[in-house]
């Protein structure tokens, strides 16, 4: 009886932006007299960062600092519509009708300046702030005064609205053929293990990981996103079900003690890799990062049990319970120095001349 | 009843069997402490009893007649922030912010036993308090930056907002 190390990994891939059409994001934004700038929209921040992430994006759009960006997301009747925050649509959806939107508003607000400065808004750009004709930077304008001045002087409004969907998209009737998604992200994980093959308890000693997310708006936030979803995903592959005797609900966790989360106890070391590959669709290219950050342990996890002690578990959580169910039920005949694994339930009997009958177990 | 909170004496007119964090939340009025599962599973509604992390909806008012009690409003201002609340802010160690309250607690408690706090005491004073947002990476890192002492605690005025219009545009009341 002892432990035994293993290394495992998966690797997934995530779409985002589906073809079914009818999930849409659209934002409204206005710019105060003095340059300050309102942005509408319906996506809410579940302390995932998308305010942030939102905020960063307009900013960036429109050339003016991050600290002049209001984000107003607090109700649905002044709010254009999100569909909501979930399928990791908020940076790429939510963030594509902000995008869009922000542009809008520098359009109005280069075709105002040019009005003020009497130069082509065609020859006009705008950063930090200011609004400087392009080859002359002296030739400039802040963005408060040309506001000021769509307010006081022109008597008009300076804003922009927009939204963002991924078009239905029909399944060619004989190929399925279609256009599937706006984006994908991929990411892959290794995880190596500890298995004792007497409690059956497995412990995550390490998860290396690597997320091509496109392009990281905000790193920090997608470092949280990572982490995050790398403990979910732990939690999935070892320790959480929802229904401990599913389907009956009678037994089922109700409470902390019953339905076991990862704590910080449960913390492996962790290499995570951020990658930029970026999408066409995306704003400033990035793909979306939220749901697929807790899918790919759990595989990288069974897989590496399989490299440690040489048994399959193939429902998650690995508890201690299938993980011994599992080593129990290992036949591991080793011939000449080549091991042959015989599973009963992928029926190794039908290839066998004595339909199994000489694979005894072996005890590991 | 009384109890001294955040250094401030109060009365109180909640029945001895009243959990504190009802106490809290409910007759104070302080909503730092959130309740999250009532049940002494989760840890976001601890707070500081005589210097000691406690699972407010654990505790009977009864128990601790007179106890001096700390939460987040106790800790810092938001110009002048406890070493634990800028560690948080500066390791971006908050998502949902749910948790967020006990994990503060419970790290200024450990800091205040011992200030020079190893990773293996963070990880075992923080393994009661559950996070679903952050895989608690960031906030292991804030309590052990915290414990280094290095954190700056200050916190600047917000930045100017765009100011006063360089130009005097007529009809403008600037
Ligand atoms: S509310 Fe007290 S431990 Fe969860
Ligand atoms: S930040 Fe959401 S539970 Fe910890």
């Amino acid at each position: 009886m002892a432990k035994h190390r293993g290394r495992g990994f998966s690797a997934i891939e995530y779409p985002t932006g589906m073809n079914q059409g009818g999930d849409p994001s659209q934002a409204w934004i206005k710019m105060k007299p003095d340059g300050r700038v309102d942005v509408f929209a319906g996506t809410v921040d579940i302390g995932q960062g998308s305010k942030t992430v939102h905020t960063q994006i307009v900013a960036d759009t429109l050339g003016v600092p991050y600290d002049w960006v209001t984000m107003d997301n607090s109700n649905t009747d002044s709010s254009p519509l999100c569909t909501g925050t979930f399928a990791s649509r908020g940076t790429f959806i939510g963030g594509n009708a902000v995008a869009v939107a922000a542009e809008r508003v520098r359009e109005r607000l280069l075709e105002i300046a040019a009005r003020e400065l009497e130069i082509d808004p065609s020859d006009l750009e705008v950063s930090d702030g200011e609004v400087r004709a392009k080859g002359a930077p002296d030739r400039k304008l802040g963005v408060g005064d040309v506001a000021a001045a769509a307010t006081w002087t022109h008597g008009e409004l300076i804003t922009g609205s927009g939204a963002w969907m991924k078009p239905y998209s029909a399944p060619d009737p004989d190929t399925g053929e279609c256009d599937p998604h706006a984006a994908i992200s991929y990411a892959a994980c290794v995880a190596d293990v500890e298995v004792d093959d007497e409690t059956g308890e497995v412990r995550v000693l390490k998860l290396i990981q690597v997320y091509d997310v496109g392009h990281a708006i905000n790193p920090t936030l997608v470092e949280g996103q990572i982490e995050g979803g790398a403990m979910m995903g732990l939690g999935l592959g070892l320790l959480e079900a929802t229904y401990p005797y599913y389907p009956a609900l009678d037994h089922r966790g109700d409470q902390f003690g019953s339905y076991l989360a990862p704590s910080t106890k449960d913390l492996p070391e962790f290499d995570n890799v951020i990658l930029e590959y970026p999408s066409s669709e995306g704003p400033f290219g990035a793909k979306a990062i939220g749901e697929m950050a807790n899918n790919a342990q759990p595989a990288a996890i069974c897989s590496a049990i399989y490299d440690a002690v040489g048994v399959w578990v193939t429902e998650c959580p690995a508890t201690p319970e299938r993980v011994l169910r599992a080593l129990e039920r290992r036949s591991e005949p080793r011939r000449e120095g080549k091991r042959i694994v015989f599973d009963e339930d992928l029926s190794v009997r039908s290839v066998s001349a004595t339909g199994g009958e000489g694979f005894l177990a072996v005890d590991g | 009843m009384s109890l001294i909170i955040n250094g401030a004496e109060y009365e109180l007119a909640s029945p001895p069997l009243t959990s504190l964090l009802n106490v809290l939340r409910e007759e104070v009025g302080l909503l730092s402490p959130k309740a999250g599962c009532q049940q002494g599973g989760c840890g976001t509604c601890t707070v500081l009893i005589d210097g000691e992390p406690r699972r407010a909806c654990l505790t009977p008012l009864g128990a601790i007649e007179g106890a001096a009690i700390t939460t987040v409003e106790g800790l810092g201002d938001p110009r002048n922030l406890s070493p634990v609340q800028a560690a948080f802010h500066e390791h971006y160690a908050a998502q949902c912010g749910f948790c967020t309250p006990g994990m503060m607690m419970a790290a200024t408690g450990l800091l205040a036993r011992r200030p020079d706090a190893t990773r293996d005491d963070v990880l075992e004073a923080l393994a009661g308090h559950f996070c679903r947002c952050t895989g608690y990476v960031k906030i292991v890192d804030a309590v052990l930056s915290a414990a280094a002492g290095r954190v700056d605690t200050t916190r600047p005025e917000p930045e100017a907002e765009p100011g006063e219009p360089s130009v005097v545009i007529p009809g403008s009341p600037a």
